[in-house]
């Protein structure tokens, strides 16, 4: 029991971390009003570009770094549309997420099932790993693990402890306001949309370059999906996205192992524990009257000067 | 940024206007898409052979592109339904999930006796309206946004017809995941062109009954009036909260109705392949009709053209699925920007900083 034990504790960070990235990325959206429906295909396209730049022979943070551009790369029409245009964001998501799914599936074919060398573990020495139970969950881990956890910490300090933070969320919160104080609405979602979609994208990557090592289609699998429950669960807080992450990629990674253990486990029921979590919790505050707490007030909407 | 330009929101917007607007926006995903499929790797020479020919003109082809318009149609009356009551229903593909798990338990467990077929239609509507139903409630009674519930309840309704394939409903007899094949009395009657089915009938009916109950009936007209302004339609005195919630019911059901039509009509089986891409190509439709009944048809039969033309492009030129995909994905984006010109004006400020 303590090496099944042991061994879902040192495989669940792999799952967390593009829970944790995508999921930020997506906070940094919505906390500047931005609704951005489009994880699943950005994430797609992180993937695919990153298993093709591994498989050319790049190192893997040269990987990483160009799926997540080549994510943000594909966003930029999705950007111009709800940020310029005012596009209505919620279609506007749903082509990006067509684009980027389409895109990475016609793009990625030729590179399909070929296994490469991504990211490895952290070379930390014997004695930190060989802790029991806990040594390889938090010492045998590849560098995105880590930084993942960096960059949630950064954009939560950032968001919630600066003075730009203060404006992000002000934007996302009461533009009109926002803008009467001489706050520059579209430039704060412009740099907070392109964070974000760079960090979703990043996120695809790691799946490949991180996680499989190998890049299949449909390999994302719904995580931007999950992602987008993962901020409503965290109530728009990166600090508690980390938690969400953890909770999230604990029950990912726990239901390989328990069908591996032959156990008669429902695992499609325990496939719906993150989604039936997020309802749960919807369901929680909209009973306590905190319906508003944490959700960015004009989410979604579309602001012009001449509504103020 | 941009200081010097103001956006002004427009009164009210002409027909001409709207007509170029969308005219534009089609023609600019035309252009995007034919450069997509000849990047993609299609000779130019082909494009109209396997684009309108084959897919609009040859009868195999042209029987092949009814019977996808079939769902089609009814995913896109879900959608504008729904979108006509501002409601954004992120999940129609669990919607159909739905309808195709209530048919098939309607087959599986031979309940109806001579009315088999028409007991399961019943229930893969009810199965569409109840996956709605959840959502609703949440947003009427508790104000929680059914943007995301819709979404999730998707997912769910996947991975609850995983569990029925890889469980109860599982056939041994199959390699893969399926239900055993319905009998002969489960399966919709062919028309004896391809393999179009009578739910082609069930499906214009769905759209001759809501475009007449919204232009032409008192109901309509309420939902209509709370579509639009649901404040001034509730001080008028219309019961709004029900006026909506009956468009939405209706809605899920239609999307249930058309996963009962695929599993009774094309597939006669329950699969994991029948809830495709659904929410998206409703929602797709949905704004090409300019969320107009009577438009659906025309529009859905186009789009089962260009998903059935992906097939051959597939095996000829070896032109990934996901081409159809990205072009789907720029019409709707190039739609939803065209709203700009239609609901704002920009007005350019001389010197200085526009207030």
């Amino acid at each position: 029991m303590t090496g099944f034990l042991a061994a879902w504790l040192a495989s669940f960070p792999g799952f967390m971390t593009p829970l944790l990235l995508a999921s930020v990325g997506l906070i940094l959206c919505e906390r500047a009003g931005i609704l951005n429906l489009g994880s699943e295909g950005l994430m797609a396209v992180g993937a695919m570009t990153g298993a093709v730049v591994a498989l050319s022979g790049a190192g893997p943070w040269l990987a990483l770094a160009l799926g997540a551009f080549a994510g943000l790369a594909i966003a930029v029409p999705f950007i111009l549309a709800v940020v310029v245009l005012r596009a209505p964001q919620i279609p506007a998501g749903l082509a990006l997420v067509a684009i980027g799914l389409g895109a990475s599936a016609a793009f990625g074919r030729a590179y399909a099932h070929k296994p490469f060398v991504g990211l490895r573990p952290l070379d930390l020495p014997e004695v930190l790993t060989g802790l029991p139970l806990i040594g390889r969950m938090l010492f045998a881990q590849d560098g995105m693990v880590y930084l993942s956890l960096i960059i949630a910490l950064g954009a939560g300090t950032l968001l919630m402890r600066s003075n730009f933070g203060l404006r992000l969320r002000a934007v996302g919160e009461d533009p009109a306001t926002a803008d009467a104080a001489g706050v520059d609405v579209q430039v704060h979602q412009l740099i907070a949309v392109v964070a974000g979609c760079f960090l979703i994208a990043l996120a695809g990557a790691y799946l490949s370059v991180g996680g499989s090592q190998i890049w299949t289609e449909g390999m994302v699998a719904g995580r931007g999906w999950i992602a987008l429950a993962l901020v409503v669960f965290a109530r728009w807080s990166p600090a508690r996205a980390v938690l969400g992450a953890i909770l999230f990629g604990g029950a990912e990674a726990a239901i390989p192992r328990l069908q591996t253990l032959g156990l008669p486990v429902p695992v499609y029921f325990l496939s719906m524990t993150p989604y039936l979590l997020t309802i749960a919790v919807l369901v929680a505050f909209a009973l306590l009257r905190r319906g508003g707490q944490g959700e960015p007030g004009f989410l979604g909407r579309a602001y012009i000067r001449q509504d103020r | 940024m941009l200081e010097r330009v103001t956006l002004e929101r427009r009164a009210g917007v002409g027909a001409a206007l709207r007509a170029s607007a969308y005219a534009g926006a089609i023609v600019v995903a035309l252009i995007l898409s034919l450069g997509v499929l000849l990047w993609a790797g299609v000779p130019t020479g082909a494009l109209f052979q396997e684009l309108v020919v084959q897919v609009f003109l040859a009868p195999a082809g042209l029987a092949q592109t009814v019977t996808m318009a079939i769902p089609m149609m009814l995913v896109g009356l879900s959608a504008l339904l729904c979108l006509r009551m501002k409601f954004w229903n992120i999940g129609i593909e669990g919607q159909v999930l739905l309808g195709g798990i209530f048919a098939t338990a309607v087959a599986i467990h031979d309940i109806g006796g001579p009315l088999r077929l028409w007991v399961m239609l019943l229930a893969s509507g009810l199965g569409g309206a109840l996956w709605i139903a959840a959502p609703l409630l949440l947003r009427v009674r508790l104000g929680v946004s059914e943007v995301i519930v819709t979404l999730l309840l998707s997912n769910i309704a996947f991975l609850l017809l995983q569990h029925l394939l890889f469980g109860a409903f599982r056939d041994p007899t199959f390699n893969f995941p399926s239900s055993s094949v319905f009998d002969s009395t489960e399966r919709l009657a062919k028309l004896g062109f391809g393999s179009v089915h009578v739910g082609l009938f069930v499906a214009l009916a769905a759209v001759a009954v809501i475009g007449f109950a919204i232009h032409r009936t008192p109901l309509g007209f309420a939902a209509r009036f709370t579509g639009d302004n649901p404040v001034a339609a509730r001080a008028q005195g219309f019961a709004t909260v029900r006026v909506m919630a009956l468009s939405i019911l209706a809605g899920g059901a239609m999307a249930g109705l058309a996963g009962g039509l695929v599993v009774a009509g094309t597939e006669f089986r329950l699969t994991q392949q029948i809830g495709l891409h659904a929410t998206f190509n409703g929602i797709v439709i949905a704004a090409l009709a300019r969320n107009e009944p009577l438009l659906v048809p025309l529009v859905s039969f186009l789009l089962a053209g260009l998903n059935v033309a992906s097939a051959s492009l597939k095996v000829f030129y070896s032109v990934s699925e996901g081409v159809v995909l990205v072009i789907q994905g720029i019409i709707l984006l190039t739609l939803v920007s065209s709203q700009f010109f239609t609901t704002y004006r920009i007005a350019l400020s001389r010197g200085g900083i526009a207030a």
